[in-house]
């Protein structure tokens, strides 16, 4: 009986583990670091995702956008909070961003906007115009960034074959087959 | 009254005093692009200032890594716009960037020179002076942004007579790749010096003493120049010139440049501001045949491992025009009677090849100058005659870098003058040079004028920058 429970408590603990989903890692040719690139599924064949009830948050922090690359699901309301004893503007140029500007706006106040369409749109800050961050809007909720080392993690991916991609805000992207059993690794190599 | 041995024993003792205080600074500090790229000075100098040929194609990319990536640049510049900006012009401001640091280096000169001349009456005249420092300059160079760059340099140089003169010798903005493809249309304006001399510069600046038969001819006399030109005086071609210059590099190896510039008199060799409403032209263009690039590239070519080798020969021609309409010079025939005088053409066309192999380096040019003088009335400069006077000057320079910390270096320089009563000019000058340090050198030369074997200079320099 020990033995049966030991064994259900392992099985238990390891679920999370053996969990589906892709990890590996990018590296980003001529690049301080590899950083910042986002690695999604492109689509998965007849499934639709619905836009998520809560909302993103990126913060404007020492006159900084955090995180500096945000991916989100389609559909996905983004607040953006401004930390900053000072006044921070957030808006994008990029068309498929609506061209969103949120106005000028004071620490501990913050502004939404949701992103309807399939986008990559820098962030800016017309007061500020060296900050610079980027929303990655992406169709499915399976993605994730690289650390500075180029590792990444997208969890939760059904086992199935898809097409992975992978998006850099200053590098040429690229993509390729995976498929996915329980955990599996898939690295990427982008450049200018 | 020549060098005796105890002046030399004397002289070698205290050079070695001095390298032996100087040897003990520590040399942790490097210069701009030294600190930008956190790199060292052989990176882009065999022994600086002089180039290998990676730095000749960092120079001449607007001082930019060949094919530069961000994870070159190790000192991250301060950002003035984010890239998405780009798109909005001109309903944004168009984004850069500039230096996180303050971009300054110095670079001092302590001399130690010991001259013979003969003076009119026939005496030798001998002085022997330390001269520290004789020159400090300070420099600041780097990139503002994708596209532009600058490079200053102020100097100041310590008068024999124990004053000192400061200059501002460039001062200037550089447009990197402005259109076209990579490295074809360049810009460059402000005081500087033309790349006319491009290649061959900073080679001759590996010597304390510069080519003064090609850059200080001065062609005005009554019978035409007759030797190298005081302060007013006209000179050959201008070692720096406030211009507007634009150049480039197509297929990798073939360079251009054309440029227009204030007149070159009488200003000297460091040019000068409005003195006549004319522009001079010039225009260079050459051709690298084997090892690197003149924009870095490397492909097709085997190259050594030691970067300032290489097997490659670069030859060029180049020429510069001009007009002294408006410029009077006072002269003299050989009675006395003052005159005014007006160089209203001056043509110059010349050759370069620079040939490398292995460790050496042999280079040279020669130019032909013809200027179309107008003799004025000292009064009245109504015009009296008008004759065309031609003169031939050229250079040849061999460096050999024996180990890397050691080069020698020997130069001959020969001027025929247009004044055909007056001997050519002829000069020998050796260099031995030592890199204490990538940043610390020392130099021991000797100059010659072949003509007088009592005018000579032997000096003994000592550069550091940081």
């Amino acid at each position: 009986m020990k033995r049966f429970l030991c064994g259900v408590l392992f099985a238990l603990a390891t679920v999370p583990l053996l969990a589906g989903g892709i990890h590996g890692r990018v590296a980003c040719a001529g690049q301080s670091d590899n950083g910042g690139a986002v690695v999604y599924v492109a689509k998965v064949p007849g499934k639709t995702f619905p836009p998520p009830k809560d909302h993103a948050t990126m913060d404007q922090s020492n006159r900084v956008f955090l995180p500096h690359v945000l991916p989100v699901l389609v559909g996905t309301t983004v607040d953006f909070t401004n930390a900053d004893p000072y006044l921070h503007n957030v808006f994008s140029p990029e068309a498929c961003a609506d061209k969103f500007n949120l106005g000028t706006y004071p620490k501990g106040e913050k502004r939404s906007h949701t992103f309807r369409k399939e986008c990559f749109a820098p962030v800016l800050c017309i007061v500020h115009p060296e900050m610079e961050a980027f929303l990655a809007v992406l169709p499915t909720p399976y993605f994730g960034v690289t650390k500075p080392d180029g590792s990444y993690d997208v969890r939760d991916v059904p086992d199935g074959s898809y097409t992975v991609k992978v998006w850099h805000p200053k590098l040429k992207g690229s993509e390729k087959s995976v498929a996915v059993h329980g955990a599996t690794e898939a690295d990427f190599q982008i450049a200018r | 009254m020549r060098m005796t041995t105890h002046d030399l024993r004397r002289n070698v003792f205290w050079v070695a005093v001095g390298l032996i205080l100087f040897n003990a600074l520590p040399a942790t500090a490097v210069p701009a692009f030294s600190r930008k790229y956190q790199t060292s000075c052989q990176t882009c100098h065999v022994i600086f200032p002089k180039l290998n040929p990676f730095g000749e194609a960092f120079r001449l990319n607007g001082y930019r890594m060949p094919a530069e990536t961000a994870e070159q640049v190790k000192q991250q510049p301060v950002s003035l716009g984010a890239e998405a900006y780009k798109r909005m012009w001109p309903g944004m401001v168009y984004p850069s960037d500039l230096p996180s640091n303050v971009p300054f280096a110095l670079n001092t000169k302590m001399e130690n020179i010991y001259s013979s001349s003969q003076d009119d009456t026939g005496h030798q005249v001998v002085h022997n002076d330390f001269q520290f420092p004789q020159e400090v300059n300070l420099f600041s160079a780097g990139t503002l942004g994708q596209t532009f760059g600058f490079f200053g340099e102020l100097t100041w140089e310590e008068r024999p007579d124990g004053g000192s003169d400061t200059e501002i010798e460039h001062a200037r903005l550089d447009v990197t790749s402005a259109f076209g493809p990579e490295h074809l249309v360049n810009f460059r304006i402000g005081k500087l010096a033309p790349n006319l001399y491009d290649g061959f510069q900073e080679m001759w600046l590996m010597t304390d003493n510069g080519i003064d038969t090609l850059f200080t001819f001065n062609p005005i006399g009554f019978r035409g120049g007759t030797g190298l030109a005081e302060e007013g005086g006209g000179v050959s071609l201008p070692a720096r010139a406030r211009s507007i210059e634009m150049y480039g590099v197509a297929a990798h190896r073939l360079f251009y440049t054309v440029g227009v510039d204030s007149p070159i008199g009488p200003g000297g060799p460091n040019g000068t501001f409005g003195a006549n409403s004319q522009k001079d032209l010039y225009a260079r263009i050459d051709y690298k045949i084997g090892g690197m690039g003149l924009d870095g590239d490397t492909g097709g070519v085997k190259l050594p491992p030691e970067n300032w080798r290489e097997k490659s020969l670069r030859i060029g021609i180049l020429g510069y025009t001009g007009n002294g309409k408006d410029v009077n010079f006072d002269i003299t025939d050989d009675d006395g009677n003052a005159f005014k005088m007006q160089d209203r053409r001056y043509n110059r066309y010349g050759v370069f090849g620079s040939w490398y192999f292995g460790d050496l380096n042999v280079f040279g040019v020669a130019l032909h100058g013809t200027d179309r003088l107008q003799l004025l009335d000292d009064q009245t400069l109504v015009q009296i005659s008008e004759t065309t006077r031609s003169y031939d000057v050229w250079f040849a320079q061999a460096d050999y870098v024996i180990r890397p910390p050691f080069q020698a270096s020997v130069r001959y320089e020969n001027l025929r003058v247009a004044d055909a009563t007056v001997p050519s000019i002829r000069a020998l000058n050796a260099n031995f040079s030592l890199l204490i340090r990538a940043n610390i050198k020392a130099m021991l030369e000797y100059h010659r004028d072949l003509r007088n074997s009592q005018n000579y200079t032997l000096a003994t320099v000592l550069r550091f920058a940081l």
